[in-house]
């Protein structure tokens, strides 16, 4: 499905479920990401939405760029309304209070919302097997408070709590690896997606939004506030992400690994970091760790896909 | 602007509007397989069907995809009748394409388990012509057409003139049944239609080495926009 996008664009649904006219910045790859989930998504679900950019740029009063039921809920509780909601919704359903119309429960948040401070509900919600979509966007740090590193910046990176200089290298830890640890709940769903592949991200949603039971995915949203990049490099750097195996596209279904898109040939991380101000001090050496990192996970990954 | 009711709501729309498009606008869903809107209906698959009441009492059970509104006009999408019928608009899917996963979906979301349909496997094509369609409305090739389709038991379902087909997938993408599959491998890729099947050369990036889209459907894009084909020998990452 990776090279059928000139013509099959066209006839990808119109549908936009948020509104134009939001508050998000240029080039933001986030509101991009939702556009594209929403089309996947049609219009039968209740979003419950984490504090974050997303919601922040969607709901200033007494506007709403949201064309479906929406809920924003704290940082650290997303997952638990969203079970709350799926299990209301089945109540009723089952004492005929409203009619059943299939409606889905979906919860969103940011890389800080799930990784960090709302990860033992979402934890919590996957056990429980709540039948809900997750959709974790991934901007890599907390971009709405003004760019404070989260568990889910790249080492390396400069970030406002993590700055370089002379005896910091900026983040100095790796990437918690997100996808997998929802895998290890043994959920039935589990992938990451890019919107910089919309076909690709499409498929994926509305596989997770169709299984029975929970479903979780990572989807990379570039932030050139917060990365340092220009706004109008934001769909290249999410293509440039997946080609550098950086951020490999992937899908976990019931256990069984599978890469969605191979890119061939693997193109050298300098290619990515060298368009984003936030890895701008990195030294030669610096690069050579990240390359060495970047393609042993890659290779485990293939292993795992292998197998 | 007419007044129409949908499931007992009233509702003002436009003259001319199709019950399909009203009821989507309104959160009310109904049904659909053949159905898209980037290309015109045609109220093939018949699994949109409404029960419709006009102001002189006239009622019928119709495809809502193709009944027009007008004044006073009643429709109904979850009636006994029409549950009935789209039923059995199910049943003759299911015994035309057995082992579709997407017909398969529906009928179960129905209760239906069996069709008392003679079975005919035409490798999932249920004749819906969404690809014909797309083909034309949407890509211009007309590459796919119903020439030569008949009542026969070997006829094809829908014949595809290879010369104009400039393989840009974009039937494979719209087939709600899965008839249509794509593969790419390498330098080749491989359509498959009911029956016929077609390997198309990929061109490769300049830069990169990635084969990134089909020679013909660059040719035809060159050739549409009045560019010369140097302009589209580089994958989109290394424009």
């Amino acid at each position: 499905m990776e090279n059928i996008g000139v013509y099959a664009a066209r006839i990808a649904p119109k549908l936009d479920g948020l509104a134009p006219g939001h508050r998000a910045c240029i080039g933001c790859g986030e509101a991009l990401a939702v556009r594209i989930a929403m089309k996947a998504m049609g219009g039968n679900i209740i979003i419950a939405n984490a504090t974050g950019c997303m919601e922040v740029i969607s709901s200033q009063l007494p506007a709403t760029a949201w064309d479906v039921p929406w809920i924003h809920t704290l940082f650290e509780n997303t997952a638990a309304v969203a079970s709350g909601i799926e299990s209301a919704l089945k109540v009723l359903e089952r004492k005929g209070k409203i009619p059943a119309k299939g409606t889905k429960v979906v919860a969103m948040g940011g890389d800080g919302g799930t990784s960090d401070i709302g990860f033992q509900a979402l934890s919590g919600a996957l056990e429980r097997r709540h039948d809900f979509l997750y959709l974790m966007f991934d901007n890599e740090a907390y971009m709405n408070t003004g760019i404070q590193r989260s568990s889910a910046t790249p080492f390396g990176a400069s970030t406002t709590t993590s700055p370089a200089g002379k005896k910091s290298i900026g983040q100095k830890t790796q990437k918690k690896n997100m996808p997998a640890i929802a895998a290890a709940h043994d959920i039935p769903y589990v992938a990451t997606a890019s919107p910089s592949y919309p076909f690709d991200m499409m498929e994926k949603v509305k596989k997770g939004l169709a299984v029975n039971g929970p479903a979780f995915i990572s989807v990379f949203s570039v932030c050139p506030t917060g990365w340092r990049s220009a706004p109008e490099l934001s769909v290249r750097l999410g293509r440039l992400a997946v080609q550098t195996g950086i951020f490999p596209l992937y899908e976990v279904e019931n256990g069984k690994y599978k890469l969605t898109i191979e890119p061939t040939p693997i193109r050298p991380v300098q290619d990515y970091l060298k368009l984003q101000g936030r890895f701008r001090h990195l030294s030669e050496g610096n690069v050579k760790e990240i390359q060495a990192r970047v393609t042993s996970d890659y290779e485990a990954l293939k292993r795992k896909a292998a197998c | 602007m007419v007044k129409i009711t949908i499931d007992g709501r009233e509702y003002e729309v436009k003259e001319k509007a199709r019950v399909l498009d009203i009821a989507r606008a309104h959160n009310i869903s109904i049904e659909t397989l053949c159905g898209h809107e980037s290309v015109s209906p045609s109220g093939n698959c018949r699994l949109c069907l409404v029960e419709i009441t006009t102001k002189d009492g006239r009622n019928r059970v119709t495809p809502s995809c193709i009944a027009s509104v007008e004044e006073g006009l009643d429709a109904k999408t979850n009636s006994e009748k029409v549950i009935a019928e789209r039923k059995v608009s199910i049943q003759k899917l299911l015994a035309r394409a057995p082992k579709s996963e997407a017909i398969k979906e529906i009928a179960k979301k129905y209760g239906i388990a069996s069709t008392p349909f003679p079975l005919e496997d035409h490798q999932n094509c249920v004749l819906c012509g969404l690809c014909t369609r797309v083909c034309q409305e949407v890509v211009g090739a007309n590459a796919i057409s119903k020439v030569n389709r008949s009542a026969e038991p070997n006829a094809l379902p829908y014949t595809v003139n290879f010369d104009a087909c400039i393989a840009c997938g974009s039937c494979a993408y719209i087939c709600p049944t899965g008839a249509i599959s794509l593969a790419d491998e390498g330098d080749k890729r491989t359509i498959s239609w009911p029956y016929q099947k077609k390997d198309f050369h990929m061109t490769k990036c300049k830069t990169c080495g990635r084969f990134y889209a089909p020679t013909k459907q660059l040719e035809y894009m060159s050739k549409k926009s009045g560019q010369p084909m140097g302009l589209f020998d580089k994958c989109i990452d290394d424009r």
